[in-house]
């Protein structure tokens, strides 16, 4: 190689050149950790299949720079074998270390490779109903983004809606996070005519809540999930995922209502 | 061009115009283009570097920048670097001579890249019009990629190029240009910028055709927003 790409380390044109782990995982005792957004250029899965309470195995994907890609290789070979406490405890300091050192514009992009780490540990404790033990949490404590959620917020995404008046002849994406948001489903009905509500749940799982909702004349889709949130300045778009179909389609819509409650309903 | 320069002159407004990017691609005509000040670079021309020219149009009345000496009647103080204007001059002589042979070459070179790529390598988009560009530039973005990731893997082919993506921005935003062409974030992240030149010569077409489908494929299937990707 004669040319000289950048300042990055031989470690991290290695692994990016050949990352390791890439791929998705699914199946029983694997959950998914998501961080990033595409608006500041970088997204990161990283899949964990959990035995034992040990990272049996691990896959990534990532979009972004070369760093992004570096790091979440590093990550997945530094995790794997590890409990899920030590993998806990894995910083961006870590990562970068591991690699011979980052630019330091790029500390962001390692800071995402840990912070994806931990979202899947933390949502597969949560999907077996354990509490998080907040201690051996390195980063900060954020659950779950939604791609492009972040970029939106105030523009379109919401976390509560105190005055539903506020999205009148809206296109409104309500997400399933138990009966407050059901019953504000309805609410907006009163205001605007187009009112979605996604859950992952089946129909049959769902079945009394379907009811009153579809009478209240919202449009529930079944066995979704919210994938990202699209838009120039402001949310236009959503990506779902159909659970049933193994499909990705897209949802034009003007708000999405994101109520943090105790459930969550992302597997 | 003509068109923004007489509606810039019916209102009364002085136009300006960057020329740095069309020297040596396009003809520059500013009675034509009724432009009132056009900016020039020497190395864009492959002149000396640190050199540049601001064209004025007489009865456009300017403000200095720097003060002091009051050189080049007072618009620029500062001692003359006279073997720079020296060199832009005979950049600007070579240019002038070979723009008819070159801008053809660059041309044909553009329209092989432009259509090699967009046949080679699927979800592949060409940014801007497929004629009305200069000569010797072709813009691309590939979706579910990222452009410093292709820019890097191209760097350690011996390839060079330019991208819109943040991370090689100081900002960390994505060109501006290309949002206000109505691209998404992450669209404006993906996009690649090849410009030809001088010394590009056949083979180096032919050998971003041969390489950058390669990388691109590579680079999806590490994407989570590949559309090709399934799940």
């Amino acid at each position: 190689m004669d040319v000289k790409p950048t300042a990055y380390s031989a470690r991290v044109l290695d692994h990016f050149q050949n990352p390791r782990n890439v791929g998705v995982l699914e199946g029983e005792n694997v959950a998914v950790g998501k961080v990033g957004n595409p608006v500041c250029g970088d997204l990161m899965e990283i899949f964990i299949k959990v035995v034992d309470d040990r990272i049996a195995d691990i896959k990534f994907r990532t979009f972004g720079c070369g760093s992004a890609i570096a790091t979440s290789s590093m990550i997945t070979e530094m995790a794997k074998g590890k409990t899920l406490d030590e993998a806990m405890k894995i910083t961006r300091q870590d990562v970068a270390t591991e690699l011979e050192g980052l630019p330091p514009r790029k500390m962001h992009c390692s800071n995402l490779a840990a912070d994806a780490l931990h979202a899947a540990i933390q949502n597969y404790r949560a999907s077996r109903g354990e509490t998080i033990p907040m201690e051996s949490v390195a980063t900060e404590p954020e659950t779950k983004v939604f791609v492009g959620e972040e970029a939106f917020i105030g523009k379109g995404v919401f976390y509560s809606v105190d005055d539903p008046a506020l999205l009148k002849d809206q296109r409104v994406l309500v997400l399933d996070s138990g009966p407050t948001s059901a019953i504000l489903s309805q609410d907006l009905m009163n205001y605007t005519d187009r009112v979605i509500f996604l859950t992952s749940d089946t129909p049959d799982d769902a079945a009394k809540t379907a009811e009153l909702l579809k009478q209240a004349g919202v449009k529930v889709l079944f066995q979704s999930r919210l994938k990202e949130i699209k838009g120039h300045d402001e949310v236009e778009k959503v990506l779902i995922h159909d659970l049933a179909e193994n499909d990705d389609y897209e949802l034009v819509v003007d708000a999405v209502v994101i109520l943090r409650g105790a459930c969550d309903a992302e597997g | 061009m003509p068109e923004i320069g007489a509606l810039a002159r019916s209102k009364g407004i002085a136009f300006h115009s960057d020329g740095v990017a069309a020297e040596g691609l396009l003809g520059i005509d500013v009675q034509r283009d009724g432009v009132d000040l056009l900016s020039l670079s020497a190395n864009d021309i492959y002149g000396p570097r640190g050199v540049g020219a601001l064209y004025v149009r007489q009865g456009v009345r300017l403000n200095p920048q720097i003060i002091g000496g009051g050189q080049e009647r007072g618009l620029r103080s500062g001692s003359e670097n006279v073997p720079g204007i020296v060199g832009m001059a005979q950049a600007a002589a070579i240019m002038a001579r070979e723009m008819a042979v070159e801008v053809p070459r660059l041309g044909a070179y553009r329209d092989r890249l432009i259509s090699g790529v967009l046949s080679a390598i699927p979800h592949c988009f060409l940014n801007g019009h497929p004629q009305e560009r200069l000569a010797n530039n072709a813009h691309f973005r590939f979706q579910g990629i990222e452009g410093e990731s292709l820019l890097l893997s191209l760097k350690r082919e011996g390839i060079s190029a330019m991208t819109g993506s943040a991370c090689t921005a100081k900002t960390l935003e994505p060109s501006h240009t290309l949002m206000s062409i109505g691209l998404l974030h992450e669209e404006a992240h993906g996009s690649l910028e090849f410009t030809c030149g001088r010394f590009t010569r056949e083979e180096d077409i032919d050998r971003v055709l041969e390489v950058l489908p390669g990388i691109v494929e590579r680079l999806r299937k590490v994407s989570p927003i590949y559309q090709g990707n399934e799940g």
